[in-house]
């Protein structure tokens, strides 16, 4: 079984989704996270190991994306393999048998379309155990207060990929941290630093998706 | 280049060269001009530098996809271009705005800068319309590669569709003796994008069938608008990034990826 959860993280790592998959190249023709998955659940084992084979999978391939050595069609084909594992996990999630790690509340900021990273960070995290609320692009503050209203406890992350909607995330961090003063919010996109973030009185910065999950697994460790 | 949609605003007028080798339009009202997408010049392999691959390096899986999405993109782009020629300079004791067309745009010094001297300016938008990127979107619901390759084609379009109609920007200006500078957009070198309503303000409405989001962006996304400064002692900058103080820009990253630089690629 340890050879199959091993196997999982490998099928995860390299974008390899299923058996169908033609990707990559040198995994062709052999079964993917999909039907590994599938029989690691059906020989029993936990659903919680399954889902940490899948966040060493993500946490490979996202160290890669870090170092310059993956880019992000290779990190969507991973994501892609873990929601294929992730759709065999979904009737413990909905038992309560794994619980998630926490809720994560996430949107582009408004006067910005861009939504590539956003998903990028939506689906690593997810990966890393999160339930995730997408708010979508091009969202106003209000909607990011409604959504932290409804879902207490929840942790917020913002992304921009222009550089002259950062005042627009300025301005919606400053409007959370007025109304929900406790609410944890990390930013992150392109034209960000960690020093801008600060600045802006953001808790955290994510410089890429792993970031984020790196970020969100620290604040579960202290709370 | 085909003349599908060619057409200019009735009292545009033109004016008859010295040379008698014809006439050139004013454009002094908005006018489309016609581009196919056979015209655009799509560079594939800059394309697989914008997505981070370098010397060969792509996984050939992308490639197909990258292929497949190209195909996609010469069947469903509908490219849609022009501009208005209007009166420029300076704005009046500001080293960082300018007035256009008789409204007063806060572009900020490096763009103030360098239509500083220009006596006109070419306001412009241009479209490869909605198809492909709602084609991207379809994707990446079950092949997020593809949605997201898709994606960056659809972008390299939209700027091959402005590097084109900048390219007859050029000429029709050289043609009256005059210079034109980079392009230069709102959203881009600390020109706030809420510029984009006065921006649009300036061309007929829904010209080339964009339209403006409350928070001031163009749909279709995959759209291009700006300002080109024109006049006899402008010039073009090689590298405009390098004038920019801002390190994380997207645009500087997009060039670096792409093995450009900011004068020579999207703001060519």
């Amino acid at each position: 079984m340890n050879e199959l959860v091993a196997k999982i993280t490998v099928c995860i790592e390299r974008g390899k989704v299923n058996l169908a998959s033609p990707y990559p190249k040198d995994l062709k023709g052999q079964e993917g996270a999909d039907e590994l998955a599938k029989q690691a659940i059906a020989g029993g084992v936990g659903p919680e190991v399954i889902l940490a084979s899948c966040n060493e999978g993500m946490q490979r391939i996202g160290a890669k994306f870090g170092r310059g050595e993956a880019f992000v069609p290779e990190l969507l084909m991973a994501a892609k393999a873990m929601n294929a594992v992730m759709a065999h996990l979904k009737p413990f999630f909905a038992a309560g048998t794994v619980k998630p790690k926490g809720k994560f509340v996430l949107g582009t900021v408004a006067g910005d379309l861009h939504d590539i990273g956003k998903n990028l960070v939506s689906m690593v995290v997810a990966g890393n155990g999160w339930e995730v609320l997408d708010l979508g692009i091009d969202v106003k503050p209000a909607k990011f207060l409604d959504a932290i209203r409804n879902n207490p406890g929840c942790v917020v992350g913002l992304s921009a990929l222009l550089t002259t909607t950062m005042g627009n995330m300025a301005a919606t961090v400053k409007e959370i941290k007025t109304q929900f003063p406790s609410t944890v919010v990390i930013v992150g996109g392109a034209p960000l630093s960690a020093e801008a973030a600060a600045q802006m009185g953001a808790d955290g910065y994510a410089p890429d998706p792993q970031g984020a999950a790196a970020f969100l697994t620290k604040y579960v460790a202290a709370v | 280049m085909t003349n599908r949609r060619e057409s200019r605003c009735p009292g545009s007028g033109s004016v008859s060269l010295p040379d008698g080798t014809g006439t050139v339009p004013l454009r002094a009202e908005a006018a489309e001009l016609a581009f196919g997408f056979g015209d655009l010049a799509v560079e594939r392999e800059g394309i697989v530098g914008v997505l981070g691959y370098r010397d060969g390096a792509m996984p050939e899986h992308f490639g197909e996809l990258l292929d497949v999405a190209l195909a996609e993109a010469a069947r469903r782009c509908l490219p849609r271009a022009g501009y208005r020629l209007v009166e420029a300079g300076r704005a009046e004791g500001r080293f960082d705005a300018l007035t256009v067309g008789g409204t007063v745009f806060a572009t900020q010094k490096i763009v103030a800068g360098a239509l500083g001297r220009a006596e006109r300016a070419a306001v412009f938008a241009c479209t490869i319309g909605p198809a492909l990127e709602e084609w991207a979107r379809e994707q990446m619901a079950h092949d997020p590669a593809l949605g997201f390759i898709a994606d960056a084609v659809g972008s390299a379009v939209a700027e091959a569709l402005a590097d084109r109609l900048h390219d007859r920007i050029e000429l029709e200006m050289a043609r009256r003796g005059w210079r034109i500078t980079n392009r230069y957009s709102p959203g881009y070198c600390g020109w706030s994008v809420a510029e984009q309503h006065a921006l649009f303000a300036l061309l007929p409405a829904e010209f080339c069938g964009i339209t403006l989001g409350e928070s001031a962006l163009m749909h279709p996304v995959k759209s291009v608008s700006g300002i080109i400064g024109v006049g006899a002692a402008v010039k073009h900058s090689d590298y405009l990034c390098d004038v920019c103080t801002v390190r994380d820009c997207t645009y500087r990253r997009y060039h670096e990826r792409r093995g450009t630089n900011g004068g020579g690629g999207a703001h060519r």
